[in-house]
C-alpha cells in the first residue's frame, strides 16, 4: 500500500485491495452508527436492569421492577372484571320476566351475548341459533329439557352427557343393534312414528302397520316419550308430534336412530365460562327466540 | 481496530472459528439455562402421558399441518385468558416433541379446546367444516373417517418418545398396540388395562361414531379432547377466576 | 456439461451415483412397509439417472486444457435454473394456498392439496430450493473470482447442487405425502436431514479448499457472509433436528426437545434461518454484484466490519422475539427483545453501505432495471430489518403475533429483499456466464422490475391491513367491558385482504415467470460473437495442472 488510490467520485481513498475490480473505500464509521448504537445499547441495559433478563446458572436477575407477566396479566383480568361488575350484578338480580323493563341491561345482554354465542355456541348450534342436523335449533320455543331461564341456564352449566358429575344424561337405545325390536317391529314403529306428525303416512302404509307400530311404541317407546308422543323433558326426550326434527323424519334417519340408538352431547360450561356470561347467554337465546 | 481485523482476513481459518464462537454464544446463553433453572417448567404430579391413540391423533394433527393455522399456546395476555382460558403453563407441553405452540392463528387456538365439543361435533367439522361453520376457510379432511388408522408400529413411537425422555413403562410399551385399539372400543375386553396404565379418567369412546373400525378420525378427535387436560391447571396455579377452566363450582 | 469432467471425475461421477443408487435401494427395501420406500425409490431413480447421463457422454473426449485456466462456472449455471424452477414452482404454490384461504374448497378433497401440506411445500420450495440454490450458485461464481482461483475441482461442486437438490425434491414430496416434523423451515425428516448434512460438510470443505487457494491475500467481505451462512446454517440445522427415529426403516422421528425448550431451541433456528439463510448469504450476494454492477468501490470497508460481526453475534440471541408472553420464561424474551433492538444497528450499516455505494452511480439506477432490483432490495432489507426490531418489542408483538403481520414481514423480506438481489444478481451473471452481451430483452427486465415490486407492495399491504385488523379485533373491549368480537368475525373480516395477497402474490409469480424467460432465451440466443467476462483470469494453479493428468 505504498501507493495511495483515491476514488475520484468521492475523493476518498480505497483500502489499497482489490477484487476482481472491487474496491472499498477506507470511509470512517460514521457517526450516527456509534450515536445509534450507543442509544440502543442503553435501552439494552435499562431493560436488562429493570426487567429479569440475564440467566445465573439456576436463577436469573428478576429486575428492579419486579415484572413478572404472570402478574400483570392476573391484574388486567381483575381489572376488566371491575369494569363488568356493575352490571353484572345487576343482571344476578334480574329475573328474564323483568329484562323488558330494563332497556339497557337488555343492550349489554344482547351486545355480549353475540359474541359469547358465536366464540362458544355457534360452532354446533349456528350463528342464527337455528341449529343443523344433530344439534337443536335453539328460537323455536321447543326445549328437550324445558324452556324456562333457570333450566336453559342449568343446561348451559352442566352439559347433556357431558362428562360433568351432575350432568344431564339421555340416551335413545339401539333397539336395532341390541336385538330389542327386529327388523319388522322397527319398520312398524317408524311408520307410526312419523304419522304423529304426518296425516297422510296412515294412507299409504295402511292402519294395519300403524297399529302394530303403535302397540310397539306403547311398550318399548312411550317410556321416555310419553303415550302420546309428545316427550318429556324430565328425561330430555324429544316431542316427536311436532314438526322439529334434530336429525331429520325422514325414513332412512328414523330407521338408523332406532337401529344404533343416539347419545347427542352438549359439553358443560361452567369451568369455561362465568356464571354471568352463562346467564347472558340464557338470556341472549331466549331474547333471540322472542325476536324470531 | 481494521489493523487487526485485516490480520483475521488472512486467515480462512481464523475467520471460521471467529463466526463458530461468535455465532455461538447467543443461543448457548438463552437455551442452556433452560435445563437448569427448576422454575423452567413447573411441577404437576398428575400430568399424564398422551395414550398410544392420542399420540396417533398427535401425529395425524402433524402430518396435516394443522399447526400451521392453530396455536397451542395461550399468551399471559388477558383477552386472551378470556377468550381461550388460562394461560398456558409450560408443564402442558412437557411431553410434547415436538411442541405445537404454533406460529400464527388462522384458525383460533387450541390449546383448551379439550371437551370444549363434542366428538360428534369434531368428525361434523373435519370432514367439511363449512357444514357447521360457514364463514370457515379449513380444508376439509373427510378421508380421515374413511381412512384405518395404521398403529401396528405404534409400540415403535412409544419406545421412541421413552428414549427421549416421556416416562412409558415397558409395560406400556408392550401393551401399546392394544391400548389402542381399547381406546376406540368401549366394549373391548381391553379397556381395563388401558385405564390401570393411564388412569381411570382417559376417555373411552367410539370417537369418529362408528363402531367397525379405528380410523384416523378416531385418533385426530380423542387427541383434539385430551388437548389441554393432560394436567389439571388450576391445582398448580393461582390464577383464580370466575372463568378459570378446571375450578368446579 | 459432463463433458468437462476428466476421466477420473467421470469414473468417481459414476461410483457416486452407482452407491447413490444402492443408498435408495437399501431406503427401498427397507422402508418398503413405510412411506419411507417412496422416498428410497425416488432417490434410486435419481441414481439411476445420473447413471444414465453421465455414462452417456462417458467416452467423449477429455476437455482441453485450456478450460483449466477459465473459472469453473458448470455448477454455477446449473445453480441458476434449478433456482428459477424452484422459483416458479414454489411461488406457484405459494399463490395457490393464498387463494385456498379464499376459496377453501378447493382441495380436491385430497390430504396433499390441503393448505397444511402445501405450506411447507411453499416454504421449503422458496427459501431452499430458490433461496438455497441461488446462494450456492452464486457463491461458486463469487469465491472464484475474489480469490482468483479455481474450484478446486469439478466434481464436488456437483455432488453439492445435484445433493442439495435431491434433499429439497425429498423434502417437497415428503410434505405431499404428509411426511414432516412438524418443525418450521426445518420440516424435513431425518434422513433428508441427514443427507442436507453430508452435502452442507462437503459444500464448506469445497468453500474452505477454495478459499485456501486464494492468490488475493485477504478474504473479501462477501466470503466473510457466504462463511458465515455456511457454518451457522450447519450448527441450526444439526441441533435443530437432533431426533431419535423410531426406526431405521420408518421415516418418523421424534425431537430430543420438548415443549418450552423445543420452543426456543426450534425459534432460535427459525428466526437464524433467516438470519444466515436469508440475510447472510444473501448479503454475501450483493456485495458482489451490486458495486460489479454499479462500477462503485464498497462505501464502507469498515462499515463493513461493524456491521458482518455486529450481524453474526447478535441475531442469535433474538430468537426469543418469537414467544412474547407465551410459557417461555420472561427472562429470555427480555434477552430476545432488548437485542432485537440492538440488532437494528448493524443492519442498518450494512443497507446503508449498500445505499451509499450507490453513490455516483444514481444516474445508472434510474436508467438500469438490473441495478434498481439491486438498490430496491437493499432498501427493502433496511424496511424489513426496522419492522422485524419494531415487531420484536413485547407490546407490539402483543398485537402482532399470531396474525397476518407477521407473515407480511416474512413477505417484505423474501418478496422485496432476497428474491429482489437475487433478480439483480442473476440479471448481471447471466450474460456473463452465458458469453453474451446483455440479457435477451431489457424491456422484460422492466416489465419484470415492475410486476415484482407492484405485487411485493400489494401482497405486504393487504398482509398489515389485514394483521392489524386481526389482532385490533382480537383484544378489543367494548363499552361494557367484555370482548367485543367473535374469533368467527375476524376470520370473516380478512376476506378482502386475502384476496388482495392473493393477486399481489399472482402479480409477483408473473414476474418470475417473465424473468424466467429472459433467462432462458438469453442462454439460447445465438448471438453473433461470444462475449468474455469481466473477469481477470485466475492464477493458474498446481492442483489444476494435474487435474488434466
Amino acid at each position: 500500500m505504498s501507493e495511495k488510490n483515491i476514488d475520484e467520485y468521492s475523493g476518498r481513498e480505497t483500502t489499497g485491495h482489490e477484487w476482481n475490480g472491487i474496491t472499498e473505500l477506507d470511509t470512517p464509521i460514521p457517526k450516527a452508527i456509534w450515536v445509534f448504537l450507543t442509544v440502543a445499547t442503553v435501552c439494552a441495559v435499562i431493560m436488562w436492569i429493570l426487567l429479569p433478563s440475564w440467566p445465573l446458572g439456576s436463577t436469573y436477575t428478576k429486575g428492579l421492577l419486579g415484572a413478572d407477566e404472570r402478574e400483570t396479566v392476573k391484574k388486567n383480568l381483575t381489572q376488566a372484571n371491575l369494569v363488568r361488575e356493575p352490571w353484572e350484578v345487576r343482571m344476578a338480580k334480574t329475573d328474564y320476566s323483568d329484562l323488558k323493563n330494563d332497556n339497557e341491561l337488555t343492550t349489554v345482554i344482547m351486545r355480549n351475548g353475540k359474541r359469547l354465542f358465536e366464540d362458544n355456541c355457534a360452532m354446533c348450534h349456528g350463528l342464527d341459533a337455528k341449529g343443523g342436523h344433530g344439534y337443536p335449533n335453539l328460537i323455536d320455543k321447543q326445549w328437550l329439557w324445558g324452556g324456562d331461564p333457570a333450566t336453559i341456564l342449568e343446561t348451559i352449566s352442566i352439559g347433556i352427557n357431558s362428562g360433568h358429575v351432575d350432568s344431564r344424561a339421555s340416551e335413545m337405545m339401539a333397539f336395532g343393534r341390541d336385538g330389542i325390536l327386529n327388523v319388522e317391529d322397527r319398520k312398524n314403529v317408524i311408520y307410526f312414528v312419523q304419522s304423529l306428525s304426518n296425516n297422510n303416512i296412515s294412507k299409504t302404509v295402511g292402519d294395519e302397520v300403524i297399529a302394530a307400530g303403535a302397540k310397539l311404541f306403547s311398550e318399548n317407546c312411550a317410556v321416555c316419550h310419553g303415550e302420546n308422543g309428545k316427550g318429556q323433558t324430565e328425561l330430555g326426550a324429544p316431542n316427536l308430534t311436532d314438526p322439529f326434527w334434530i336429525y331429520g323424519n325422514d325414513y332412512e334417519t328414523i330407521s338408523s336412530v332406532l337401529r344404533d340408538g343416539r347419545q347427542g352431547v352438549m359439553p358443560f360450561w361452567s369451568e369455561r365460562l362465568s356464571l354471568p356470561e352463562r346467564k347472558i347467554l340464557s338470556f341472549y337465546i331466549l331474547k333471540l327466540g322472542e325476536t324470531d | 481496530m481494521s489493523e487487526k481485523h485485516r490480520k483475521l482476513e488472512r486467515s480462512a481459518m481464523g475467520f471460521v472459528f471467529a463466526i463458530i464462537l461468535v455465532g455461538s454464544i447467543g443461543g448457548a446463553v438463552e437455551i442452556a439455562p433452560l435445563f437448569t433453572i427448576d422454575e423452567t417448567v413447573e411441577e404437576a404430579p398428575d400430568m399424564r402421558q398422551y395414550t398410544p391413540l392420542e399420540l396417533a391423533g398427535r401425529n395425524i394433527y402433524i402430518r396435516e399441518g394443522c399447526y400451521a393455522c392453530h396455536s397451542q399456546m395461550i399468551r399471559t395476555l388477558e383477552d386472551e385468558v378470556e377468550r381461550y382460558g388460562h394461560y398456558s403453563l409450560a408443564v402442558e407441553s412437557k411431553y410434547d416433541h415436538p411442541m405445537l405452540w404454533g406460529s400464527k392463528r388462522t384458525g383460533p387456538d387450541l390449546a383448551r379446546v379439550g371437551g370444549k365439543y363434542s366428538d360428534q361435533w369434531h368428525v361434523t367439522h373435519l370432514n367439511n367444516p363449512r357444514d357447521v361453520v360457514p364463514q370457515s376457510v379449513m380444508p376439509s379432511y373427510s378421508w380421515l373417517k374413511t381412512n384405518d388408522l395404521e398403529y401396528r408400529d405404534i409400540n415403535l413411537d412409544l419406545t421412541a418418545l421413552s428414549k427421549v425422555g416421556v416416562p412409558y413403562t415397558l409395560e406400556m410399551i408392550d401393551h401399546a398396540v392394544d391400548d389402542l385399539y381399547a381406546q376406540a372400543n368401549p366394549d373391548s375386553v381391553k379397556v381395563d388395562g388401558l385405564l390401570e396404565r393411564y388412569g381411570e379418567k382417559t376417555t373411552i369412546r367410539y370417537f369418529d361414531g362408528n363402531r367397525s373400525s379405528v380410523t384416523e378420525m378416531d385418533a385426530v378427535v380423542a387427541y383434539l379432547q385430551i388437548i389441554g387436560r393432560l394436567t389439571d391447571v388450576s391445582e398448580i396455579s393461582d390464577l383464580s377466576l370466575p372463568r378459570n377452566p378446571g375450578k368446579k363450582e | 456439461m459432463v463433458s468437462n469432467l476428466t476421466q477420473k471425475e467421470r469414473y468417481l461421477a459414476i461410483y457416486i451415483s452407482a452407491a447413490l443408487t444402492m443408498i435408495g435401494l437399501t431406503i427401498g427395501i427397507a422402508g418398503r412397509e413405510d412411506i419411507l420406500g417412496i422416498h428410497g425409490a425416488l432417490i434410486a431413480v435419481i441414481g439411476l439417472a445420473l447413471i444414465f447421463i453421465i455414462g452417456n457422454s462417458y467416452y467423449e473426449p477429455q476437455p482441453d486444457s485450456s478450460n483449466f485456466k477459465k473459472y469453473f462456472d458448470d455448477t454455477t449455471k446449473a445453480g441458476i435454473i434449478f433456482s428459477m424452477s424452484w422459483l416458479v414452482f414454489a411461488a406457484f404454490i405459494g399463490d395457490w394456498v393464498a387463494w385456498l384461504l379464499v376459496f377453501p374448497e378447493a382441495t380436491f378433497d385430497a390430504g396433499w392439496a390441503s393448505f397444511g401440506r402445501l405450506r411447507p411445500v411453499h416454504t421449503t420450495g422458496v427459501i431452499f430450493g430458490f433461496g438455497g440454490n441461488a446462494l450456492i450458485a452464486t457463491s461458486f461464481h463469487v469465491v472464484q473470482r475474489t480469490t482468483r482461483s479455481r474450484l478446486p475441482d469439478q466434481l464436488s461442486p456437483w455432488v453439492v447442487i445435484i445433493g442439495y437438490n435431491i434433499f429439497c425434491l425429498v423434502a417437497v414430496t415428503g410434505y405431499l405425502m404428509g411426511i414432516t416434523s412438524s418443525k418450521e423451515y426445518a420440516e424435513p425428516e431425518w434422513y433428508a436431514d441427514l443427507l442436507l448434512l453430508a452435502v452442507w460438510v462437503l459444500y464448506f470443505v469445497l468453500y474452505l479448499r477454495t478459499l485456501a487457494r486464494r492468490q488475493e491475500p485477504h478474504i473479501y467481505v462477501a466470503n466473510w457472509y457466504f462463511l458465515a451462512f455456511i457454518i451457522v446454517v450447519a450448527i441450526l440445522h444439526i441441533i435443530n433436528n437432533l431426533a431419535v427415529p423410531i426406526s431405521l426403516t420408518h421415516a418418523k422421528s421424534y425431537t430430543i426437545f420438548s415443549g418450552v425448550q423445543d420452543a426456543m431451541t426450534q425459534w432460535w433456528y427459525g428466526h437464524n434461518a433467516v438470519a444466515f439463510f436469508l440475510t447472510s448469504g444473501f448479503l454475501g450476494m450483493l456485495y458482489y454484484y451490486l458495486p460489479k454492477r454499479a462500477g462503485r468501490p464498497i462505501f464502507s470497508y469498515r462499515l463493513s466490519i461493524v456491521s458482518f460481526w455486529g450481524i453474526t453475534f447478535m441475531y442469535m440471541w433474538v430468537g426469543s422475539h418469537h414467544l412474547h408472553y407465551t410459557a417461555l420464561p420472561q427472562w429470555v424474551q427480555t434477552l430476545g427483545m432488548s437485542f432485537s433492538i440492538m440488532l437494528l444497528v448493524p443492519s442498518w450499516a450494512s443497507a446503508g453501505n449498500a445505499l451509499m455505494t450507490l453513490n455516483g452511480a444514481w444516474n445508472k439506477v434510474r436508467d438500469d432495471a438490473t441495478l434498481r432490483f439491486m438498490m430496491i432490495a437493499a432498501v427493502f432489507y433496511g424496511l424489513s430489518t426496522f419492522e422485524g426490531s419494531f415487531l420484536a418489542i413485547r407490546p407490539v408483538n402483543a398485537l402482532s403475533h399470531y396474525t397476518d403481520w407477521t407473515v407480511g414481514h416474512v413477505h417484505a423480506g423474501v418478496l422485496g429483499w432476497v428474491a429482489m438481489i437475487v433478480f439483480g444478481s442473476f440479471y448481471t451473471l447471466v450474460p456473463w456466464l452465458w458469453g453474451k452481451k446483455t440479457m435477451y430483452s431489457t424491456k422484460l427486465i422492466e416489465v419484470h422490475f415492475w410486476l415484482a415490486l407492484i405485487g411485493t407492495l400489494i401482497y405486504v399491504f393487504a398482509m398489515w391491513n389485514s394483521g392489524i385488523i386481526q389482532g385490533l379485533m382480537w383484544r378489543a373491549y367494548n363499552e361494557d367491558g367484555a370482548l367485543a368480537y367473535s374469533f368467527i368475525e375476524s376470520v370473516a373480516a380478512m376476506k378482502p385482504y386475502y384476496y388482495a395477497r392473493a393477486i399481489g402474490g399472482f402479480l409477483f409469480l408473473t414476474g418470475g415467470i417473465v424473468c424466467f424467460y429472459n433467462i432462458l432465451k438469453t442462454i439460447r440466443s445465438k448471438a453473433r460473437e461470444q462475449v468474455k467476462q469481466p473477469d481477470r483470469a485466475p492464477v493458474p494453479t498446481a492442483a489444476a495442472e494435474t487435474q488434466r493428468a
